[in-house]
């Protein structure tokens, strides 16, 4: 009984940490710009196919690649694709995100098959270990040691540093922080670099976790990311890292508890479960003050 | 009456060019008219979208799961009993009627309906980009239920044995009517409160508009023509998968709008015309084109066609944010009637 | 203007909204050391005037030098570095931020050592602020964050203080308040240019004024001249200067 309870409880934090991982990178993006960025899942499919074909060098070379890969291209595409669009209002960068990442994807596609391929990555995290009694997989040890790693990091960050509070000053109000002189151009991009650093980091994981790359391997997790984001409570960085815990917290449960044969419609319930809780809160969990226009 | 006349217009120049480029594929050979008629299908679809999106400002990923829903019941109340026996499981009331294609047709218009009055409840309320969001949930949910009720719809399996009755005429017929029914809907006064509240929501509401209801309309509506189009495509090709009514519908249908225009019906109608044509165009062209004035076989890699078609939609966002055409045709002849003192 | 070298000077400026004329043919100067005040009615264009001058909407025509430099097309954050802070209207304090963090980034464009310092020195010439250092902005009072936006702006060692509406919402007691603070500042080398629907003290405590309205300047002199001038409420309120409504 006591080792459901911790692997639950492992599960439950291992997944959503990846899904806070996730959803910080989106919600970073979305506090200064007020963009959700569809291309984030292709920049967490990039760096997979990184590690894919780094997996033979050495591990950290791999990670070294992935890191460098996924940073780049976010850095990238904010100067390509987003900056021109700077002040377009919301639903325009909206889809614009969604063109770009179909337009990543596609052109994926035409390099490289769209049939997943089989990665060989640190499979020595694939053993399973024993806390307390319990058995439970290396890797979401792992999973979870370096998801609290970065979220510790990114908050010392964000809080203790110039760059950090100048981001924060950004994501509350652009203009007012222009006005004090903080370069608008600098910290958008600054913010896309970390949400690539993250991206990387929760490719890496995953791939650790699946063995599998194919185009659409960031998908799932930034679908889970986007609402995750909303019902944390959209511009709110604590609340995203929220919904993402929260919604893996879901999902385990319902895995364990549901019957077998409903086992396969668990996505869907847990996006319904999502919908529940905006209908009883569409502002979300925590939301950010000054979101709202003044009148 | 002129007046009557001239708001009619962009509404009878829409039907005369459907009719046109309908009957321009009817004179043509069977892969042409068959090419059109998905194009006609496409175009209930985007013009379904556009009836949500152009009217409320905001986005919606969830309307190929109203397709979806429209295809699968349909094809569940029109399938001949032992079709439906050799692939599912129904109970007996379901699997063993067969209604008339019409019947199945507004079955499935409906159905995608009551799915966009259920969802649309919680999901109006939220802000754009939050809604916007809900709606991708949305389609999600629709795409695991719909993969995996295997019993139902037979999940990963395709789902065979369609009638298939659409037709290029039956397309163009209800590609009309959706063009009616939203041009209808834009002028009335319900979409005219939505449209105030896309540009300032605050002052909409102090003006006693209840945004959460409009866009509740406009999504139940929009939910409905979608859901039509899926019942014909699923009776064009006979067979249903859950994986087309996915990613790649949906952003064809998305860039076939916001190319177009999406705060117009015409955009939504021209978007649709001029991307048919240049899909087709790219296919040809990725299957190799012969060129016939030289020795040359212009040929694209697989996929090319989709990554243009984002890298275009990328283009005119960045461009022409309005798309074609951000307008309604005006009636180009001036007054009609003398204008009252 | 012949005994002050002008460190602002606007000449025949517009500014359009779309097709909406927002400011016309405004000439105005701001000298070294002076406090220079505008006055006018809400929709005159004051605000434009200020987002002009800090580089936040552009202009259709007309000149802003600074310095001798134009301000023209000039990005908002070059414009700060150019030593011209902005007070927006509604004071703009970043709300979640603690008052601290507000003050620092006030002196984001500097890199020099006497930061901490200065820092430390509005902390204590303000006690309120010093008491609530750790506190998010956004629980001060009316006046306390106008307090914190005035000592913001000023960490950044500006040359020209632009303040839009400082006395908005606030009562009567608090705006004494802001208007001391605000006096304290002279003799400091600061050159001001504050915006106001109060007439009355912005009149009182700036050097020279302005009267805008309907986006044009109606009229302009030194404190003593203009205070006692037979068409002040004519130019304020958009009259004509013999009575009869103005054109725009």
């Amino acid at each position: 009984m006591i080792d459901t309870i911790v692997q639950i409880l492992v599960d439950a934090v291992s997944l959503g940490g990846l899904y806070a991982l996730t959803a910080l990178g989106i919600g970073l993006i979305f506090g200064v710009m007020r963009l959700i960025n569809f291309a984030h899942g292709d920049l967490i499919t990039a760096a997979g196919y990184l590690v894919f074909l780094l997996a033979g060098q050495s591990v950290a070379v791999a990670i070294l690649g992935a890191l460098t890969v996924a940073i780049v291209l976010a850095v990238v595409t904010e100067r390509v694709a987003f900056r021109p669009l700077r002040r377009a209002d919301p639903a325009t960068l909206l889809i614009s995100s969604f063109a770009l990442s179909v337009f990543l994807q596609k052109t994926l596609i035409l390099f490289v098959s769209s049939r997943p391929k089989g990665v060989d990555f640190l499979p020595e995290l694939q053993q399973q270990v024993t806390i307390l009694q319990v058995h439970v997989q290396l890797l979401e040890i792992v999973t979870i040691a370096v998801t609290g790693v970065t979220l510790v990091g990114l908050s010392l960050f964000l809080k203790h540093t110039r760059f950090g509070l100048e981001m924060r000053a950004a994501a509350e109000n652009f203009r007012v922080a222009r006005l004090l002189g903080v370069r608008a151009d600098r910290v958008i991009a600054q913010a896309f670099a970390i949400s690539g650093a993250l991206a990387a980091i929760v490719a890496i994981l995953f791939t650790a976790q699946t063995g599998i790359v194919q185009p659409r391997m960031g998908l799932p997790l930034v679908v889970v990311a986007f609402v995750s984001t909303v019902i944390g409570g959209l511009g709110n960085l604590t609340g995203a890292a929220l919904g993402g815990f929260l919604v893996g917290a879901i999902s385990v449960l319902l895995q364990s508890l549901l019957p077998e044969d409903l086992r396969v419609f668990r996505e869907a319930l847990v996006f319904v479960a999502v919908i529940i809780v905006l209908l009883l809160r569409p502002q979300g969990l925590l939301p950010a003050r000054g979101l709202r226009e003044r009148i | 009456m002129g007046d009557l006349l001239r708001r009619l217009w962009p509404l009878m120049v829409l039907l005369l060019l459907v009719a046109a480029v309908t009957l321009l594929a009817w004179s043509g050979p069977i892969v042409l008219q068959r090419r059109a008629t998905l194009g006609l299908i496409h175009l209930v679809a985007v013009v379904g979208l556009y009836v949500f999106v152009g009217n409320s400002g905001v986005l919606s990923f969830g309307n190929v799961g109203f397709m979806a829903v429209g295809a699968y019941v349909s094809a569940l109340l029109t399938m001949r009993p032992a079709a439906k026996a050799m692939f599912l499981h129904l109970p007996a009331f379901l699997g063993d009627l067969q209604w008339p294609p019409i019947a199945g047709a507004l079955a499935g218009g409906l159905a995608a309906a009551l799915l966009a009055l259920v969802s649309g409840l919680p999901l109006m309320r939220l802000s754009g980009i939050s809604g916007s969001i809900g709606t991708f949930a949305l389609l999600v949910i629709v795409n695991v239920v719909i993969g995996n009720w295997t019993a139902v719809t037979g999940g990963q399996q395709s789902l065979m044995g369609l009638p298939i009755y659409t037709n290029l005429w039956i397309a163009f017929g209800w590609a009309a009517v959706s063009i009616v029914i939203a041009f209808c809907y834009q002028e009335s006064r319900s979409a005219l409160a939505l449209r105030a509240s896309r540009e300032d929501e605050a002052a909409a509401e102090a003006s006693g508009v209840r945004i959460h209801r409009e866009r509740l309309i406009a999504f139940v509506i929009s939910g409905f023509l979608s859901g039509i189009a899926g019942v014909l495509y699923g009776h064009l090709l006979g067979t249903l998968r859950a994986d087309s009514f996915y990613l790649d519908l949906t952003f064809l249908v998305i860039a076939m709008l916001v190319i177009g225009g999406k705060g117009s019906l015409t955009g939504a109608v021209l978007g649709t015309i001029v991307i048919s044509a240049v899909t087709e165009f790219l296919r040809q062209l990725e299957a190799g084109m012969p060129l016939p004035f030289a020795n040359l076989t212009l040929s694209a890699p697989a996929g090319l066609g989709d990554a243009v078609l984002a890298l275009a939609m990328l283009l005119i966002l960045l461009f022409r944010p309005d798309g074609i055409a951000g307008r309604e045709i005006a009636w180009p002849f001036g007054r009609l009637t003398r204008p009252r003192d | 203007m012949t005994d002050r070298a002008a460190l602002l000077t606007i000449t025949d400026l517009a500014v359009r909204y779309g097709a909406i004329p927002a400011l016309a043919g405004v000439d105005l100067t701001v000298g070294a050391g002076e406090m220079v005040s505008v006055v006018g009615p809400n929709g005159a264009g004051k605000t434009t005037l200020l987002a002009a001058v800090a580089g936040i909407v552009r202009p259709a025509a007309g000149a802003i030098t600074f310095e001798g430099v134009s301000l023209v097309d000039c990005p908002i954050e070059a414009i700060v570095r150019r030593g011209i802070s902005l007070v927006p209207e509604g004071r703009g304090v970043l709300a979640s931020l603690t008052v601290l963090e507000n003050l620092k980034l006030g002196a984001t464009i500097r890199r020099d050592a006497a930061v901490k310092d200065d820092i430390e020195h509005y902390l204590e010439a303000f006690p309120i602020l010093g008491a609530r250092r750790h506190q998010p902005a956004g629980r001060l009072s009316g006046g306390e964050q106008q307090q914190l936006v005035i000592a913001r702006a000023l960490l950044a060692n500006p040359k020209l203080l632009l303040l839009d509406e400082p006395s908005l919402g606030l009562a009567p007691t608090v705006i004494d308040q802001v208007y001391d603070l605000l006096q304290s500042l002279r003799g400091r080398g600061l050159s001001i240019l504050l915006v106001e629907q109060n007439a009355a003290r912005a009149l009182r405590i700036a050097d020279r004024s302005y009267v805008l309205n309907g986006g044009r300047v109606r009229l302009s002199g030194r404190r003593d001249e203009i205070i006692a001038h037979a068409d002040f409420d004519a130019a304020y309120f958009g009259l004509a200067m013999d009575g009869r409504a103005a054109a725009s």
